[in-house]
């Protein structure tokens, strides 16, 4: 019995608003009112918080820009070139596992796969490395085939030099062997500008036979493979860092726009909630009147 | 060849190990501020034909490989 009045209920509850339409509509105003609020608030903190995280990943990055900017003038001084006889390439996606930020994580992808569409004879001989979710949950509808492996958990906290060097590592470990490669990534101009950049990679054979290589001295063998070891991990960590401070950089921008938005929204919802309170209030009035003028 | 590489270490290890000694030698007050540093929080998932390969390797810290 109790039972069949509880369904009786719920059936009777959504005819209810029908009933009184001014009324409804004026709830449901206030409800989505209320929602657009919270969002508001919650991209409100979001700011906040991804620019505390921000200021810490500029500071951060300020002590790693030396690391990155030395392995790559190393390479520009000795004119070192991709071996012809080794068409294998790795591209290394910079990116991390947090999305709301904008378009830093697709414009990373994006970079690869139009490389990569560009020339069919690189899509068969380029592997790729996503370091952070979100690169992987892009390129692998495209380009499953090619990835080697996928780094996550980035982006939570601050990339550390471990990290990087755990990449590296596996890099090395993949057993996959290359005769160049990029890694790519976001490179941290200001606070409202991020560019997609990129960071050459090249094997050992490429830079021994590097037609300039004489400009450094006392180089042998081991030296130029302990180097190499190095600046990968070195690079790895620098574009990380870059990366990171532009994914925060463009959080506060995407979440300060996201308030905004919020708040431009709030401000209609309650004009026409006051107007349809209003409506309703004069419709009221209308039918008393009225209903007392036809008694006189 | 020196002793690091023949007993099959690359230079990352080399450098790790080395960066660690160097962190545990600091005095206790610099010390907490260089742990948070050592930390490491990246996982890896192997691709193979175009799906992720069930295993997941951890590397340790020093960088040897546990599956």
């Amino acid at each position: 019995m109790f039972c069949h009045g509880k369904q009786l209920l719920a059936l009777a509850l959504p005819a209810q608003p029908t009933s009184q339409r001014g009324m409804a509509t004026l709830k449901s105003i206030s409800i989505r009112l209320k929602s657009v609020k919270n969002i508001q608030k919650i991209t409100q903190s979001m700011k906040m918080v991804s620019a505390a995280k921000y200021n810490r990943a500029e500071r951060d990055l300020k002590q790693a820009r030396p690391l990155g900017q030395g392995a790559k003038v190393f390479y520009e001084q000795a004119e070192i070139a991709p071996s012809e006889s080794e068409p294998k390439k790795l591209m290394i996606a910079v990116t991390s596992d947090r999305g709301l930020c904008g378009a830093v994580h697709t414009g990373v992808s994006r970079n690869i796969r139009d490389a990569l569409l560009a020339n069919p004879a690189e899509l068969e001989n380029t592997k790729i490395v996503c370091i952070g979710e979100k690169s992987r949950a892009i390129l692998s509808r495209l380009f499953g085939k090619n990835i080697l492996f996928v780094a996550s958990e980035v982006g939570r906290k601050p990339p550390t030099f471990n990290d990087a060097a755990k990449i590296a590592i596996e890099v090395m470990n993949s057993g996959y062997s290359y005769g160049s490669g990029k890694i790519i990534f976001n490179r941290f101009k200001s606070v409202v500008s991020y560019k997609i950049d990129n960071l050459p990679l090249y094997d050992k054979s490429a830079v021994t036979t590097a037609p300039k290589l004489s400009v450094y001295d006392s180089l042998d063998d081991e030296v130029i493979q302990s180097y190499l070891e190095f600046s990968l991990a070195s690079m790895l960590f620098y574009s990380m860092k870059e990366g990171a401070c532009s994914e925060q950089s463009s959080r506060m921008t995407a979440m300060d726009n996201a308030s905004k938005n919020a708040g431009e929204m709030i401000d209609k919802l309650t004009l026409t909630f006051n107007r349809t309170r209003q409506a309703v209030i004069t419709r009221e009035l209308i039918e008393i009147i009225s209903g007392a003028a036809a008694l006189q | 060849m020196s002793a690091w590489r023949a007993a099959g270490l690359n230079y990352i290890n080399y450098s790790q190990i080395a960066a660690r000694l160097v962190r545990q030698a600091l005095k206790a007050d610099l010390r907490v501020e260089a742990t948070k540093r050592d930390e490491a929080n990246v996982r890896f998932t192997q691709w193979k034909d175009g799906k992720p390969a069930s295993i997941k390797r951890h590397c340790s810290l020093n960088g040897s490989i546990l599956n």
